[in-house]
């Protein structure tokens, strides 16, 4: 018995040794790499010691002042789109967990079939759309597409938090003359607050890395950071990886920290709560 | 993007039939659905609709449409640019979809047969996710660089060919492949690392009372229970994989000389580059019609097979 422990042993370990090669180490690449001095980041084979240098993030700063603008357009829009999303899902959630029938049913599928579609199907009327009302290359108009990518995941999403509220809590609420929209604030608000930070966090992770909506609506005022990113990889005459990867650095750090401090809560809502820790 | 979709929305048209069988939205409801029904509507809705009446005009951006009947599907379905990128599409999409479940199963069944420090590596498993499709090009792009890339030093250092993903199209549809796997694989390992977890123990427990082996544990429990999970992992990678464009675009914008182009892409130049609103909006509804017959006709299939296995 016990070879055949070591050998199984020393697979696992190979495995995990590849399931994080694969997944950290790009990752770690570029991180670290944003710290380099310019002529140890090709070096071959990567060297693992050398005397970081705030170099690349001070020539980002200099050179491509713009994508601090971009950061911010970012989290505006971020923080935009996951106001309106959670807001407009919770609501929805609980009418849907409240209310049966049919027709509740029907419209429940049909918020789930639109997401069917392509969003750069969606992109081709919108364009003159958006252009005659004027919201072209707005913060707006990206929040409104954020929020409605993710109203149908977030209104089943919270439809299944709510359901887990006793019906007897809004019932007494009701029988004390408390409207329907005082329940919601009072009563399954503060009790689903597990549920909207789930979607929040599906929201936010889209919001802020976003590419495809950014780059068709947004030209200067609105741009988002991983545009900036995008335009530095396009300048191929003067590429210059150190400062490229300072900026990607600037982007991903944020948002890795919080997937990873709100792991939980996305794993919850992916899985409908089967993974716990 | 999420696995309890098909699931909640199952219990949620099963829980209406059985309470109430009449069709009809009770009028306190409506506040509460009004908001997210008119983002859906105003924003995915219309604008659909309108693609329809756009895929049957000639419209130039600011020029008023002509109706032109079903020209631009003549167009679009006689333009070998179009077969390519609908090749190319298709090809991609196998390979991940089919590359991601088979390595997001492995990952399941590894970590469920129990792992150290398991909240750590499930959360180095899940960094992808996080990474924007901008930042996850700029990885791929410098590991495997034609002259400073670390992928590509090591590969020549072992005597093997690298990759000319810049250059050779096959070789820019395999990055676009490996780039849109590592983007995605973190949402189909979980979906299966859930399934596998809620799989009860004490199946394992009387599988191993009646000294079964491993494989055939792995055949007749592990896999048939798993597989609700596998066709909902498929069903979504196969509907988002069939939309890459960020990843295509970032990489090689498409080219060389048209070579990698997804339809997404084509679509895009079409609409934005070469002014064609008409044209794109009839590719945009071939897009919508395969992908809705390559995910739905497969997993039909899929699904009979299976019942035959059963019978």
């Amino acid at each position: 018995m016990r070879p055949k422990r070591v050998v199984v042993g020393a697979g696992k370990a190979v495995a995990v040794a590849l399931v994080l090669l694969w997944s950290l180490v790009p990752i770690a690449f570029i991180v670290v790499s944003s710290f380099k001095p310019s002529a140890d980041i090709f070096a071959v084979p990567p060297r693992i010691t050398f005397s970081p240098t705030m170099q690349h993030f001070a020539d980002l700063w200099t050179q491509w002042r713009g994508f601090f603008t971009g950061l911010l357009n970012s989290a505006i829009v971020t923080a935009g789109a996951t106001l309106v999303a959670v807001v407009a899902s919770t609501m929805a959630g609980y009418a849907y967990s409240r209310f049966r029938g049919g027709a509740m049913a029907g419209t429940a599928v049909f918020l789930v079939a639109v997401r069917l579609l392509p969003p750069i199907v969606i992109t081709l009327p919108l364009f003159p759309m958006v252009n005659s009302l004027r919201l072209n290359d707005t913060h707006l108009v990206l929040i409104l597409l954020y929020s409605t990518f993710f109203v149908s995941l977030g209104t089943l999403l919270m439809r299944t938090f709510i359901d887990q509220i006793p019906r007897e809590l809004d019932e007494a609420a009701l029988v004390d003359g408390g409207s329907r929209l005082t329940i919601l604030r009072r009563v399954i608000m503060p009790l689903s607050s597990q549920g909207m930070l789930a979607v929040a966090v599906f929201v936010i992770v889209f919001a802020w890395n976003e590419f495809l909506f950014a780059f068709i609506f947004t030209s200067t005022r609105a741009k988002t950071a991983p545009l900036f990113i995008a335009e530095m990889m396009g300048s191929l005459d003067a590429f210059d990886w150190g400062v490229l990867f300072a900026a990607s650095t600037v982007q991903l750090l944020p948002i890795m920290l919080f997937v990873l401090l709100t792991q939980r809560h996305l794993v919850a809502g992916l899985t409908g709560g089967a993974i716990k820790g | 993007m999420a696995a309890t979709t098909p699931r909640t929305l199952a219990s949620t048209v099963a829980s209406h039939r059985s309470r109430n069988g009449r069709f009809r939205i009770p009028v306190k409801a409506l506040p509460f659905l009004a908001p997210v029904h008119a983002l859906v509507l105003g924003v995915i809705v219309i604008p659909a609709l309108y693609v329809v009446w756009l895929s049957l005009t000639t419209s130039t951006f600011g020029k008023a449409p002509s109706f032109v009947g079903l020209a631009n599907y003549v167009h679009s379905l006689g333009d070998p640019y179009f077969w390519r990128a609908m090749r190319n599409t298709v090809v991609i999409v196998l390979i991940v979809v089919h590359v991601e479940l088979i390595a997001g199963l492995a990952m399941a069944l590894l970590f469920a047969s129990g792992l150290p420090a398991r909240r750590w590596l499930l959360a180095a498993v899940l960094a992808p996710y996080a990474v924007s499709e901008v930042s996850a090009a700029v990885i791929w792009r410098f590991l495997f660089d034609a002259d400073v890339g670390p992928v590509t030093v090591a590969l020549n250092a072992l005597g093997l060919p690298s990759l000319e993903w810049s250059v050779v199209p096959a070789h820019g549809l395999l990055i676009i492949a490996l780039l849109s796997m590592w983007l995605h694989l973190p949402f189909t390992f979980i979906i299966l690392y859930a399934a596998r977890l809620a799989i009860p123990t004490h199946l394992y427990e009387a599988a191993k009372m009646d000294a079964t082996s491993s494989l055939q544990t792995f055949r007749y429990i592990t896999l048939p229970l798993l597989m609700p999970a596998i066709l909902v992992a498929m069903l979504f990678r196969y509907i988002f994989a069939f939309r890459l464009f960020s990843e295509v675009w970032l990489m090689t914008q498409g080219g060389p000389a048209r070579a990698t182009e997804v339809l997404a892409v084509y679509l895009y130049l079409d609409a934005f580059r070469f002014s064609a609103f008409g044209a794109a909006a009839a590719t945009g509804w071939l897009m919508v019609i395969v992908s809705l017959i390559l995910g739905v006709g497969y997993l039909w299939g899929l699904r009979r097979q299976m019942m035959g296995d059963a019978a």
